[in-house]
Protein backbone atom coordinates (compact mmCIF):
# COMPACT_ATOMS: atom_id res chain seq x y z
CA UNK A 1 0.00 0.00 0.00
CA UNK A 2 1.16 3.00 -0.72
CA UNK A 3 0.41 6.49 0.92
CA UNK A 4 2.75 9.18 2.05
CA UNK A 5 5.81 7.27 2.76
CA UNK A 6 4.63 4.08 4.06
CA UNK A 7 4.23 1.06 1.72
CA UNK A 8 1.82 -2.22 2.70
CA UNK A 9 3.86 -5.74 2.62
CA UNK A 10 2.05 -8.41 3.90
CA UNK A 11 4.97 -10.71 4.77
CA UNK A 12 7.06 -7.87 6.64
CA UNK A 13 6.78 -9.07 10.23
CA UNK A 14 5.44 -5.34 11.00
CA UNK A 15 2.87 -3.04 9.70
CA UNK A 16 3.05 0.38 9.42
CA UNK A 17 1.46 2.93 12.32
CA UNK A 18 -0.57 4.65 10.24
CA UNK A 19 -1.88 1.44 7.97
CA UNK A 20 -2.48 -0.45 10.93
CA UNK A 21 -4.91 2.07 12.17
CA UNK A 22 -6.85 2.00 9.36
CA UNK A 23 -6.80 -1.47 8.76
CA UNK A 24 -8.15 -1.94 11.84
CA UNK A 25 -10.60 0.81 11.01
CA UNK A 26 -11.93 -0.59 7.88
CA UNK A 27 -12.19 -3.92 9.20
CA UNK A 28 -14.61 -3.04 12.08
CA UNK A 29 -16.31 -0.70 10.12
CA UNK A 30 -16.74 -3.81 7.24
CA UNK A 31 -17.94 -6.41 10.33
CA UNK A 32 -20.12 -4.03 12.02
CA UNK A 33 -21.85 -3.57 8.82
CA UNK A 34 -22.44 -7.26 8.03
CA UNK A 35 -23.06 -7.99 11.51
CA UNK A 36 -25.88 -5.29 11.61
CA UNK A 37 -27.08 -5.98 8.06
CA UNK A 38 -27.77 -9.53 9.22
CA UNK A 39 -29.76 -8.36 11.99
CA UNK A 40 -31.75 -6.44 9.77
CA UNK A 41 -32.48 -9.03 7.67
CA UNK A 42 -33.22 -12.05 10.05
CA UNK A 43 -35.44 -9.32 11.42
CA UNK A 44 -37.02 -8.53 8.20
CA UNK A 45 -37.73 -12.08 7.08
CA UNK A 46 -41.43 -13.14 6.47
CA UNK A 47 -43.60 -14.48 9.09
CA UNK A 48 -43.33 -18.23 9.39
CA UNK A 49 -46.39 -20.39 8.87
CA UNK A 50 -47.79 -21.65 12.29
CA UNK A 51 -47.49 -25.11 11.91
CA UNK A 52 -45.70 -27.85 13.64
CA UNK A 53 -43.47 -30.73 13.02
CA UNK A 54 -43.02 -32.61 16.05
CA UNK A 55 -39.45 -34.05 15.21
CA UNK A 56 -38.48 -36.82 17.49
CA UNK A 57 -41.95 -36.91 19.32
CA UNK A 58 -43.86 -40.25 18.60
CA UNK A 59 -47.15 -40.44 19.73
CA UNK A 60 -49.75 -42.89 19.36
CA UNK A 61 -53.13 -42.52 17.44
CA UNK A 62 -56.20 -45.24 17.29
CA UNK A 63 -58.79 -45.03 14.22
CA UNK A 64 -59.88 -46.26 11.18
CA UNK A 65 -57.61 -47.08 8.14
CA UNK A 66 -58.97 -45.34 5.04
CA UNK A 67 -57.09 -45.13 1.70
CA UNK A 68 -59.36 -43.83 -0.89
CA UNK A 69 -56.68 -42.69 -2.38
CA UNK A 70 -54.76 -41.45 0.11
CA UNK A 71 -53.85 -42.75 3.46
CA UNK A 72 -56.61 -41.03 6.38
CA UNK A 73 -57.28 -42.35 9.82
CA UNK A 74 -60.32 -41.96 10.53
CA UNK A 75 -60.29 -40.82 14.66
CA UNK A 76 -63.14 -40.26 17.02
CA UNK A 77 -63.19 -37.10 18.43
CA UNK A 78 -62.32 -35.92 21.49
CA UNK A 79 -65.62 -34.29 22.60
CA UNK A 80 -67.27 -36.89 20.80
CA UNK A 81 -68.47 -34.29 17.83
CA UNK A 82 -67.27 -36.77 15.33
CA UNK A 83 -64.66 -38.59 13.78
CA UNK A 84 -62.14 -36.23 12.90
CA UNK A 85 -59.41 -37.07 9.75
CA UNK A 86 -55.85 -36.89 9.93
CA UNK A 87 -53.53 -37.42 6.46
CA UNK A 88 -50.49 -39.88 6.80
CA UNK A 89 -47.18 -40.23 5.50
CA UNK A 90 -44.00 -41.46 5.51
CA UNK A 91 -40.70 -40.55 6.71
CA UNK A 92 -38.83 -38.13 3.98
CA UNK A 93 -40.44 -37.73 0.90
CA UNK A 94 -42.74 -40.17 0.48
CA UNK A 95 -46.75 -41.14 0.78
CA UNK A 96 -47.34 -43.50 3.72
CA UNK A 97 -49.54 -46.29 1.36
CA UNK A 98 -46.94 -48.86 1.27
CA UNK A 99 -47.07 -48.81 5.45
CA UNK A 100 -50.87 -49.16 5.66
CA UNK A 101 -51.30 -51.14 2.11
CA UNK A 102 -52.60 -54.50 3.95
CA UNK A 103 -54.79 -53.01 7.41
CA UNK A 104 -56.88 -50.60 4.81
CA UNK A 105 -60.57 -50.28 6.61
CA UNK A 106 -59.21 -51.67 9.60
CA UNK A 107 -58.86 -50.43 13.29
CA UNK A 108 -55.67 -49.30 13.98
CA UNK A 109 -53.01 -47.34 16.58
CA UNK A 110 -50.48 -45.67 14.30
CA UNK A 111 -47.29 -44.13 15.74
CA UNK A 112 -45.90 -41.37 14.83
CA UNK A 113 -45.25 -37.85 14.81
CA UNK A 114 -47.71 -35.13 14.66
CA UNK A 115 -47.81 -32.26 11.74
CA UNK A 116 -49.91 -29.73 12.45
CA UNK A 117 -50.63 -26.13 11.69
CA UNK A 118 -53.92 -25.66 13.27
CA UNK A 119 -56.49 -26.40 10.48
CA UNK A 120 -55.17 -29.39 9.56
CA UNK A 121 -53.24 -32.21 11.10
CA UNK A 122 -50.86 -35.08 9.37
CA UNK A 123 -49.02 -37.77 11.15
CA UNK A 124 -45.41 -38.95 9.12
CA UNK A 125 -46.07 -42.86 10.28
CA UNK A 126 -43.30 -44.38 11.46
CA UNK A 127 -45.64 -47.80 12.36
CA UNK A 128 -49.02 -49.43 12.49
CA UNK A 129 -50.46 -52.17 14.71
CA UNK A 130 -53.76 -54.00 13.89
CA UNK A 131 -56.78 -53.53 16.39
CA UNK A 132 -59.00 -55.38 14.70
CA UNK A 133 -59.32 -57.54 17.85
CA UNK A 134 -60.09 -54.71 20.11
CA UNK A 135 -63.63 -53.86 20.62
CA UNK A 136 -63.60 -50.01 22.57
CA UNK A 137 -63.14 -48.38 18.59
CA UNK A 138 -66.89 -47.57 17.49
CA UNK A 139 -67.31 -47.73 13.72
CA UNK A 140 -67.21 -44.91 12.28
CA UNK A 141 -69.37 -43.50 9.29
CA UNK A 142 -66.90 -42.55 6.14
CA UNK A 143 -69.75 -41.24 3.71
CA UNK A 144 -69.51 -37.89 2.09
CA UNK A 145 -72.00 -35.52 1.20
CA UNK A 146 -71.31 -33.24 -1.94
CA UNK A 147 -71.00 -30.17 -2.24
CA UNK A 148 -71.28 -29.51 -5.75
CA UNK A 149 -69.08 -28.45 -8.76
CA UNK A 150 -66.76 -25.81 -8.01
CA UNK A 151 -64.23 -23.74 -9.50
CA UNK A 152 -61.21 -22.50 -7.20
CA UNK A 153 -58.29 -20.60 -7.23
CA UNK A 154 -55.62 -21.06 -5.17
CA UNK A 155 -52.15 -23.14 -4.59
CA UNK A 156 -51.48 -27.20 -5.12
CA UNK A 157 -49.01 -27.69 -2.06
CA UNK A 158 -47.63 -31.00 -0.83
CA UNK A 159 -49.53 -31.39 2.08
CA UNK A 160 -46.89 -32.73 4.78
CA UNK A 161 -44.51 -29.43 4.19
CA UNK A 162 -47.13 -27.12 3.98
CA UNK A 163 -48.71 -28.51 7.35
CA UNK A 164 -45.63 -27.67 10.02
CA UNK A 165 -42.50 -29.70 8.06
CA UNK A 166 -40.91 -26.60 6.45
CA UNK A 167 -41.33 -23.20 6.14
CA UNK A 168 -41.87 -21.85 3.69
CA UNK A 169 -43.93 -25.36 2.77
CA UNK A 170 -45.22 -23.27 -0.32
CA UNK A 171 -44.45 -20.39 -3.17
CA UNK A 172 -41.94 -20.81 -5.29
CA UNK A 173 -38.95 -21.15 -3.38
CA UNK A 174 -40.23 -24.47 -2.18
CA UNK A 175 -41.52 -25.37 -5.64
CA UNK A 176 -39.14 -27.90 -6.09
CA UNK A 177 -39.40 -29.95 -2.69
CA UNK A 178 -43.18 -29.78 -3.17
CA UNK A 179 -42.78 -31.63 -6.48
CA UNK A 180 -40.43 -34.22 -4.88
CA UNK A 181 -43.00 -34.34 -1.95
CA UNK A 182 -46.16 -34.85 -4.51
CA UNK A 183 -43.69 -37.49 -6.81
CA UNK A 184 -43.14 -39.29 -3.92
CA UNK A 185 -46.62 -40.23 -2.68
CA UNK A 186 -47.23 -37.24 -0.50
CA UNK A 187 -50.69 -36.05 -0.36
CA UNK A 188 -52.27 -33.32 -2.53
CA UNK A 189 -53.76 -30.43 -1.11
CA UNK A 190 -55.38 -27.58 -3.14
CA UNK A 191 -54.71 -24.85 -0.41
CA UNK A 192 -57.09 -21.69 -0.93
CA UNK A 193 -57.35 -18.46 0.72
CA UNK A 194 -60.23 -16.14 0.99
CA UNK A 195 -59.69 -12.83 0.94
CA UNK A 196 -59.98 -12.18 4.77
CA UNK A 197 -57.45 -14.34 5.14
CA UNK A 198 -59.13 -17.82 6.06
CA UNK A 199 -57.86 -21.34 4.42
CA UNK A 200 -59.68 -23.82 3.23
CA UNK A 201 -57.46 -27.48 1.82
CA UNK A 202 -59.06 -29.42 -0.44
CA UNK A 203 -57.28 -33.29 -0.75
CA UNK A 204 -56.97 -33.58 -5.14
CA UNK A 205 -58.08 -36.95 -6.52
CA UNK A 206 -58.91 -37.73 -10.54
CA UNK A 207 -62.28 -37.81 -11.72
CA UNK A 208 -62.39 -41.78 -10.68
CA UNK A 209 -61.39 -41.04 -7.03
CA UNK A 210 -57.54 -42.26 -8.17
CA UNK A 211 -54.63 -40.76 -6.76
CA UNK A 212 -53.29 -37.66 -9.25
CA UNK A 213 -49.69 -36.74 -7.64
CA UNK A 214 -47.36 -37.28 -10.58
CA UNK A 215 -50.49 -35.91 -12.87
CA UNK A 216 -49.96 -32.64 -10.69
CA UNK A 217 -46.07 -31.85 -10.73
CA UNK A 218 -46.44 -29.10 -13.29
CA UNK A 219 -48.73 -26.86 -11.67
CA UNK A 220 -47.20 -26.94 -8.06
CA UNK A 221 -46.66 -24.02 -5.71
CA UNK A 222 -47.73 -21.66 -8.10
CA UNK A 223 -51.14 -20.14 -8.47
CA UNK A 224 -53.70 -22.54 -10.77
CA UNK A 225 -57.56 -22.50 -11.08
CA UNK A 226 -59.11 -25.72 -10.25
CA UNK A 227 -62.51 -27.24 -11.19
CA UNK A 228 -63.95 -30.23 -9.51
CA UNK A 229 -66.78 -32.10 -7.46
CA UNK A 230 -66.14 -31.46 -4.25
CA UNK A 231 -67.48 -34.08 -1.54
CA UNK A 232 -67.01 -33.59 2.13
CA UNK A 233 -66.23 -36.63 4.40
CA UNK A 234 -66.24 -35.26 7.81
CA UNK A 235 -63.94 -32.36 8.26
CA UNK A 236 -61.90 -33.15 5.04
CA UNK A 237 -62.70 -31.62 1.84
CA UNK A 238 -61.80 -33.99 -1.48
CA UNK A 239 -61.95 -32.47 -4.92
CA UNK A 240 -62.54 -34.58 -7.69
CA UNK A 241 -61.08 -33.13 -10.69
CA UNK A 242 -59.27 -33.86 -13.90
CA UNK A 243 -55.53 -32.91 -13.50
CA UNK A 244 -55.28 -31.51 -17.29
CA UNK A 245 -58.48 -28.89 -16.70
CA UNK A 246 -56.24 -27.05 -14.05
CA UNK A 247 -54.94 -23.29 -15.49
CA UNK A 248 -52.93 -20.89 -14.49
CA UNK A 249 -53.99 -17.32 -14.56
CA UNK A 250 -53.98 -15.77 -17.38
CA UNK A 251 -50.86 -13.23 -16.42
CA UNK A 252 -48.05 -15.18 -15.29
CA UNK B 1 6.72 -16.77 -5.93
CA UNK B 2 6.19 -19.79 -3.79
CA UNK B 3 9.78 -21.95 -4.38
CA UNK B 4 8.37 -24.85 -2.12
CA UNK B 5 4.33 -25.26 -1.97
CA UNK B 6 2.59 -24.97 1.59
CA UNK B 7 -0.89 -25.39 1.92
CA UNK B 8 -0.67 -21.41 3.38
CA UNK B 9 2.38 -19.60 3.69
CA UNK B 10 1.02 -18.46 7.04
CA UNK B 11 2.24 -14.86 8.15
CA UNK B 12 1.06 -12.71 11.02
CA UNK B 13 -1.06 -10.64 8.92
CA UNK B 14 -3.23 -13.45 7.29
CA UNK B 15 -3.66 -14.87 11.02
CA UNK B 16 -5.38 -11.48 11.90
CA UNK B 17 -7.04 -11.20 8.75
CA UNK B 18 -8.33 -14.95 8.98
CA UNK B 19 -8.66 -14.59 12.34
CA UNK B 20 -11.51 -11.47 12.12
CA UNK B 21 -13.20 -13.25 8.92
CA UNK B 22 -13.42 -15.98 10.87
CA UNK B 23 -14.93 -14.52 13.77
CA UNK B 24 -17.35 -12.14 11.95
CA UNK B 25 -18.65 -14.97 10.12
CA UNK B 26 -19.28 -17.45 13.57
CA UNK B 27 -20.45 -13.97 14.90
CA UNK B 28 -23.07 -13.08 11.98
CA UNK B 29 -24.37 -16.59 12.11
CA UNK B 30 -24.77 -16.63 15.51
CA UNK B 31 -26.90 -13.16 15.45
CA UNK B 32 -28.73 -14.29 12.40
CA UNK B 33 -29.93 -17.99 13.81
CA UNK B 34 -30.36 -16.30 17.39
CA UNK B 35 -32.22 -13.05 17.01
CA UNK B 36 -34.21 -14.93 14.31
CA UNK B 37 -35.15 -17.67 16.81
CA UNK B 38 -35.94 -15.00 18.87
CA UNK B 39 -38.37 -13.01 16.63
CA UNK B 40 -39.80 -15.85 14.16
CA UNK B 41 -40.68 -18.37 17.15
CA UNK B 42 -42.15 -20.81 14.25
CA UNK B 43 -38.30 -20.47 12.30
CA UNK B 44 -36.95 -23.89 11.95
CA UNK B 45 -33.20 -23.73 12.48
CA UNK B 46 -32.69 -25.26 9.33
CA UNK B 47 -34.25 -22.41 7.50
CA UNK B 48 -32.29 -20.65 9.46
CA UNK B 49 -28.74 -21.84 8.55
CA UNK B 50 -30.17 -22.08 5.27
CA UNK B 51 -31.33 -18.24 5.44
CA UNK B 52 -27.78 -17.22 6.99
CA UNK B 53 -25.09 -18.62 4.89
CA UNK B 54 -27.10 -17.23 1.86
CA UNK B 55 -27.14 -13.79 3.07
CA UNK B 56 -23.40 -14.05 4.17
CA UNK B 57 -22.49 -15.72 1.16
CA UNK B 58 -24.34 -12.66 -0.87
CA UNK B 59 -22.49 -10.24 1.20
CA UNK B 60 -18.81 -11.64 1.35
CA UNK B 61 -19.34 -11.74 -2.67
CA UNK B 62 -20.33 -8.29 -2.77
CA UNK B 63 -17.38 -7.50 -1.01
CA UNK B 64 -14.87 -9.85 -2.48
CA UNK B 65 -16.04 -8.61 -6.33
CA UNK B 66 -15.55 -4.68 -4.45
CA UNK B 67 -12.00 -4.73 -3.22
CA UNK B 68 -10.07 -4.65 -6.59
CA UNK B 69 -12.05 -1.85 -7.83
CA UNK B 70 -11.67 -0.39 -4.58
CA UNK B 71 -8.16 -0.30 -4.17
CA UNK B 72 -7.87 1.22 -8.03
CA UNK B 73 -9.39 3.82 -6.53
CA UNK B 74 -8.09 4.10 -3.55
CA UNK B 75 -4.78 2.37 -2.59
CA UNK B 76 -4.90 3.08 0.90
CA UNK B 77 -6.89 -0.08 0.93
CA UNK B 78 -4.34 -2.51 -0.52
CA UNK B 79 -3.99 -4.21 2.62
CA UNK B 80 -7.83 -5.88 2.10
CA UNK B 81 -6.31 -7.48 -1.14
CA UNK B 82 -3.26 -9.11 -0.01
CA UNK B 83 -5.20 -12.07 1.74
CA UNK B 84 -8.81 -11.79 -0.82
CA UNK B 85 -8.08 -15.54 -1.81
CA UNK B 86 -8.58 -16.64 1.79
CA UNK B 87 -11.89 -14.67 1.35
CA UNK B 88 -12.71 -16.53 -1.48
CA UNK B 89 -11.83 -19.39 -0.19
CA UNK B 90 -14.04 -18.81 2.80
CA UNK B 91 -17.03 -17.19 0.59
CA UNK B 92 -17.04 -20.79 -1.47
CA UNK B 93 -17.23 -22.77 2.20
CA UNK B 94 -20.25 -20.36 3.05
CA UNK B 95 -21.98 -21.14 0.00
CA UNK B 96 -21.42 -24.54 0.08
CA UNK B 97 -22.71 -24.73 3.63
CA UNK B 98 -26.20 -23.43 1.89
CA UNK B 99 -25.63 -25.32 -1.12
CA UNK B 100 -25.66 -28.47 1.00
CA UNK B 101 -28.31 -27.73 3.58
CA UNK B 102 -30.74 -26.76 1.08
CA UNK B 103 -30.32 -29.72 -1.36
CA UNK B 104 -30.69 -31.98 1.59
CA UNK B 105 -33.73 -30.00 2.75
CA UNK B 106 -35.40 -29.69 -0.47
CA UNK B 107 -34.39 -32.52 -2.47
CA UNK B 108 -32.89 -35.48 -0.19
CA UNK B 109 -34.84 -38.07 0.92
CA UNK B 110 -37.47 -38.09 -2.10
CA UNK B 111 -38.03 -40.56 -5.49
CA UNK B 112 -34.86 -39.03 -6.89
CA UNK B 113 -31.26 -38.28 -6.59
CA UNK B 114 -31.04 -35.02 -4.63
CA UNK B 115 -28.40 -33.83 -7.27
CA UNK B 116 -30.88 -35.16 -10.45
CA UNK B 117 -33.69 -33.44 -8.18
CA UNK B 118 -32.21 -30.14 -8.17
CA UNK B 119 -31.52 -30.03 -11.60
CA UNK B 120 -35.18 -31.83 -13.10
CA UNK B 121 -37.51 -30.89 -10.25
CA UNK B 122 -38.75 -27.89 -11.81
CA UNK B 123 -38.59 -27.34 -15.42
CA UNK B 124 -41.03 -24.22 -16.02
CA UNK B 125 -37.81 -23.00 -18.02
CA UNK B 126 -40.50 -21.25 -20.29
CA UNK B 127 -42.22 -19.12 -17.47
CA UNK B 128 -40.30 -15.96 -15.66
CA UNK B 129 -42.07 -16.13 -12.46
CA UNK B 130 -41.45 -19.92 -12.25
CA UNK B 131 -38.28 -19.77 -13.76
CA UNK B 132 -35.72 -22.66 -11.76
CA UNK B 133 -33.61 -20.80 -9.69
CA UNK B 134 -32.04 -23.73 -7.93
CA UNK B 135 -29.74 -24.98 -10.82
CA UNK B 136 -28.71 -21.53 -11.05
CA UNK B 137 -27.26 -21.14 -7.60
CA UNK B 138 -25.77 -24.61 -8.38
CA UNK B 139 -24.11 -23.74 -11.63
CA UNK B 140 -22.20 -20.47 -9.46
CA UNK B 141 -21.32 -22.79 -6.64
CA UNK B 142 -19.25 -24.68 -9.02
CA UNK B 143 -17.95 -22.32 -10.41
CA UNK B 144 -16.65 -21.51 -7.19
CA UNK B 145 -15.56 -24.05 -6.23
CA UNK B 146 -13.47 -24.14 -9.12
CA UNK B 147 -12.02 -21.25 -8.02
CA UNK B 148 -11.58 -22.03 -4.49
CA UNK B 149 -9.99 -25.81 -5.47
CA UNK B 150 -7.34 -23.58 -7.87
CA UNK B 151 -6.57 -20.70 -5.60
CA UNK B 152 -3.73 -21.77 -4.55
CA UNK B 153 -0.07 -20.88 -6.04
CA UNK B 154 0.39 -24.15 -7.25
CA UNK B 155 -2.18 -23.95 -9.86
CA UNK B 156 -1.51 -20.27 -10.68
CA UNK B 157 2.07 -21.87 -11.26
CA UNK B 158 1.19 -24.74 -13.53
CA UNK B 159 -1.82 -22.89 -15.06
CA UNK B 160 0.05 -19.89 -16.24
CA UNK B 161 -1.09 -16.41 -15.27
CA UNK B 162 -3.25 -15.57 -17.83
CA UNK B 163 -5.28 -19.12 -17.74
CA UNK B 164 -5.41 -18.87 -14.11
CA UNK B 165 -6.50 -15.00 -14.32
CA UNK B 166 -9.05 -15.89 -16.81
CA UNK B 167 -10.65 -18.84 -14.93
CA UNK B 168 -10.94 -16.77 -11.53
CA UNK B 169 -12.35 -13.94 -13.88
CA UNK B 170 -15.78 -16.52 -13.95
CA UNK B 171 -16.14 -15.01 -10.94
CA UNK B 172 -18.05 -12.75 -12.52
CA UNK B 173 -20.15 -15.17 -14.18
CA UNK B 174 -21.08 -16.35 -10.67
CA UNK B 175 -21.93 -13.38 -9.10
CA UNK B 176 -24.66 -13.04 -12.00
CA UNK B 177 -26.06 -16.49 -11.40
CA UNK B 178 -26.42 -15.47 -7.69
CA UNK B 179 -28.28 -12.21 -8.55
CA UNK B 180 -30.33 -14.09 -10.87
CA UNK B 181 -30.76 -16.75 -8.26
CA UNK B 182 -31.90 -14.56 -5.65
CA UNK B 183 -34.06 -12.50 -7.56
CA UNK B 184 -35.99 -15.63 -9.45
CA UNK B 185 -36.18 -17.42 -5.63
CA UNK B 186 -35.88 -15.45 -2.41
CA UNK B 187 -37.20 -12.00 -4.19
CA UNK B 188 -40.12 -13.87 -4.84
CA UNK B 189 -40.66 -15.18 -1.79
CA UNK B 190 -40.20 -12.32 0.67
CA UNK B 191 -42.23 -9.25 0.88
CA UNK B 192 -40.55 -6.57 2.84
CA UNK B 193 -38.41 -3.93 0.14
CA UNK B 194 -35.90 -3.85 1.97
CA UNK B 195 -34.83 -7.34 0.46
CA UNK B 196 -35.08 -6.21 -3.39
CA UNK B 197 -33.94 -2.96 -2.18
CA UNK B 198 -30.42 -4.34 -1.24
CA UNK B 199 -29.77 -6.67 -3.64
CA UNK B 200 -30.21 -3.77 -6.24
CA UNK B 201 -28.49 -1.84 -3.90
CA UNK B 202 -25.49 -4.44 -4.26
CA UNK B 203 -25.65 -5.06 -7.81
CA UNK B 204 -25.57 -1.12 -8.80
CA UNK B 205 -22.44 -0.45 -6.24
CA UNK B 206 -21.10 -3.63 -8.00
CA UNK B 207 -21.29 -2.88 -11.37
CA UNK B 208 -20.57 1.51 -10.02
CA UNK B 209 -17.69 0.82 -8.65
CA UNK B 210 -15.75 -1.15 -11.22
CA UNK B 211 -17.16 1.17 -14.23
CA UNK B 212 -15.72 4.23 -12.07
CA UNK B 213 -12.29 2.34 -11.49
CA UNK B 214 -12.24 1.58 -15.05
CA UNK B 215 -12.85 5.33 -16.21
CA UNK B 216 -9.75 6.14 -13.95
CA UNK B 217 -7.28 4.01 -15.24
CA UNK B 218 -8.67 4.70 -19.11
CA UNK B 219 -8.07 9.00 -17.78
CA UNK B 220 -5.03 7.86 -16.22
CA UNK B 221 -3.38 6.03 -19.74
CA UNK B 222 -4.96 9.32 -21.33
CA UNK B 223 -3.01 11.62 -19.07
CA UNK B 224 0.28 9.63 -20.02
CA UNK B 225 0.65 10.15 -23.90
CA UNK B 226 4.82 9.33 -24.69
CA UNK B 227 6.32 10.41 -28.34
CA UNK B 228 8.29 8.25 -29.88
CA UNK B 229 11.19 8.34 -31.71
CA UNK B 230 12.13 4.82 -33.63
CA UNK B 231 12.10 2.10 -31.42
CA UNK B 232 12.55 4.64 -28.77
CA UNK B 233 9.65 6.09 -26.81
CA UNK B 234 9.85 9.36 -24.12
CA UNK B 235 8.74 8.05 -21.33
CA UNK B 236 9.03 11.44 -18.84
CA UNK B 237 11.52 13.71 -16.65
CA UNK B 238 14.05 11.53 -15.31
CA UNK B 239 13.41 14.06 -11.92
CA UNK B 240 9.93 13.24 -11.78
CA UNK B 241 10.64 9.43 -10.20
CA UNK B 242 11.40 9.69 -6.92
CA UNK B 243 13.76 7.33 -5.27
CA UNK B 244 12.14 3.84 -4.60
CA UNK B 245 8.84 4.95 -7.01
CA UNK B 246 7.84 4.42 -10.10
CA UNK B 247 6.44 6.37 -12.80
CA UNK B 248 3.76 4.32 -15.32
CA UNK B 249 4.01 5.06 -18.89
CA UNK B 250 1.13 4.04 -21.06
CA UNK B 251 3.10 2.30 -24.52
CA UNK B 252 0.50 1.00 -26.88
CA UNK B 253 -1.89 -1.13 -24.55
CA UNK B 254 0.81 -1.79 -22.46
CA UNK B 255 1.70 -0.03 -19.31
CA UNK B 256 5.49 0.26 -18.66
CA UNK B 257 6.95 0.86 -14.68
CA UNK B 258 10.03 2.94 -14.64
CA UNK B 259 11.70 2.70 -10.99
CA UNK B 260 14.36 4.66 -9.27
CA UNK B 261 16.59 3.14 -7.27
CA UNK B 262 19.54 5.34 -5.93
CA UNK B 263 20.73 7.21 -8.80
CA UNK B 264 19.62 4.33 -11.51
CA UNK B 265 16.71 3.88 -13.40
CA UNK B 266 14.63 0.71 -14.47
CA UNK B 267 11.68 -0.22 -16.85
CA UNK B 268 9.65 -3.39 -16.38
CA UNK B 269 6.21 -4.04 -17.53
CA UNK B 270 3.45 -2.81 -15.27
CA UNK B 271 1.95 -5.96 -14.82
CA UNK B 272 3.52 -8.33 -12.48
CA UNK B 273 3.98 -12.00 -12.99
CA UNK B 274 2.44 -13.31 -9.97
CA UNK B 275 -1.00 -12.37 -10.33
CA UNK B 276 -1.00 -9.18 -12.75
CA UNK B 277 -0.71 -6.34 -9.72
CA UNK B 278 0.60 -2.89 -11.18
CA UNK B 279 4.17 -3.12 -10.21
CA UNK B 280 4.14 0.55 -10.90
CA UNK B 281 2.62 0.72 -7.70
CA UNK B 282 4.58 -0.41 -5.48
CA UNK B 283 8.04 0.34 -4.20
CA UNK B 284 11.86 -0.50 -3.59
CA UNK B 285 12.15 -2.44 -0.50
CA UNK B 286 15.19 -4.10 -0.21
CA UNK B 287 16.22 -3.15 -3.13
CA UNK B 288 14.10 -5.01 -5.27
CA UNK B 289 10.61 -3.88 -7.08
CA UNK B 290 8.17 -5.02 -4.87
CA UNK B 291 4.13 -5.74 -5.93
CA UNK B 292 1.45 -3.75 -3.89
CA UNK B 293 -0.85 -6.86 -4.05
CA UNK B 294 1.29 -9.33 -2.52
CA UNK B 295 4.79 -7.86 -1.71
CA UNK B 296 5.92 -10.07 -4.42
CA UNK B 297 9.75 -8.89 -4.87
CA UNK B 298 12.41 -8.75 -8.54
CA UNK B 299 15.96 -7.62 -9.12
CA UNK B 300 14.78 -4.32 -11.14
CA UNK B 301 17.91 -4.90 -13.23
CA UNK B 302 17.43 -8.38 -14.05
CA UNK B 303 13.71 -8.91 -13.26
CA UNK B 304 14.74 -12.18 -11.14
CA UNK B 305 13.14 -12.71 -8.16
CA UNK B 306 15.36 -12.94 -5.42
CA UNK B 307 16.10 -16.71 -5.14
CA UNK B 308 14.82 -19.24 -4.32
CA UNK B 309 12.44 -18.23 -6.30
CA UNK B 310 11.73 -18.31 -9.64
CA UNK B 311 9.62 -15.68 -10.89
CA UNK B 312 11.00 -13.54 -13.18
CA UNK B 313 9.54 -9.75 -14.10
CA UNK B 314 9.76 -8.33 -17.88
CA UNK B 315 12.54 -5.60 -18.25
CA UNK B 316 12.71 -3.33 -20.53
CA UNK B 317 15.66 -1.19 -22.48
CA UNK B 318 16.44 1.94 -20.78
CA UNK B 319 17.87 5.10 -21.48
CA UNK B 320 18.53 8.67 -20.33
CA UNK B 321 19.60 11.28 -23.10
CA UNK B 322 19.51 15.17 -21.44
CA UNK B 323 17.76 13.97 -18.77
CA UNK B 324 14.83 12.30 -20.22
CA UNK B 325 13.84 8.76 -19.87
CA UNK B 326 13.47 7.13 -22.79
CA UNK B 327 12.28 2.93 -23.18
CA UNK B 328 11.97 0.72 -26.26
CA UNK B 329 9.56 -1.43 -25.62
CA UNK B 330 9.27 -3.23 -28.68
CA UNK B 331 13.27 -4.07 -28.19
CA UNK B 332 14.38 -7.49 -27.00
CA UNK B 333 13.14 -8.04 -23.18
CA UNK B 334 14.19 -10.60 -20.92
CA UNK B 335 11.50 -11.83 -18.60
Amino acid sequence: MSHGDEFFVGHAPRMPESTRRRVRRVAAALVACGLALGVALTMLQARFDEGVFEFGVERTFDGVLLAEPYPVLLVADADGAGPRTILLSAPGKHGADALVADLVGRPVEVTGSLIDNGRREMIEVHAVRDLSADARLPAVDAGGESLGRLILAGEIVDSKCHLGVMKPGRDKTHKACAIRCISGGVPPVLRVEDRHGRLAYFLLVGTDGRAIGRELLSMIAEPVEVTGDVTRFGDLLVMRTEPASIRRPASR
Amino acid sequence: MAHAYRAVQWNRYKRLYDAVLAGGCVAYHVLFVGIGAATHPRATIETLVIRATATLAFLLLTVVLSIGPLCRLDPRLLPLLYNRRHLGVVTFLVAATHGVFSIVQFHALGDTHPLVSVLTANTEFASVSQFPFQPLGLLALLVLALMALTSHDFWLATLGPTTWKSLHMLVYAAWGLVVVHVALGVLQAERHPAFPVLVGAGVLWVGGIHAAAGLRERRGDRERPAAREGAWVEVCSADAIADGRAHVASVGDERVAVFRRGERLFALSNVCPHQGGPLGEGRIVDGCVTCPWHGHQFDPETGAAPPPYEDRATTIPLAVRDGTVWIAPDAERTS
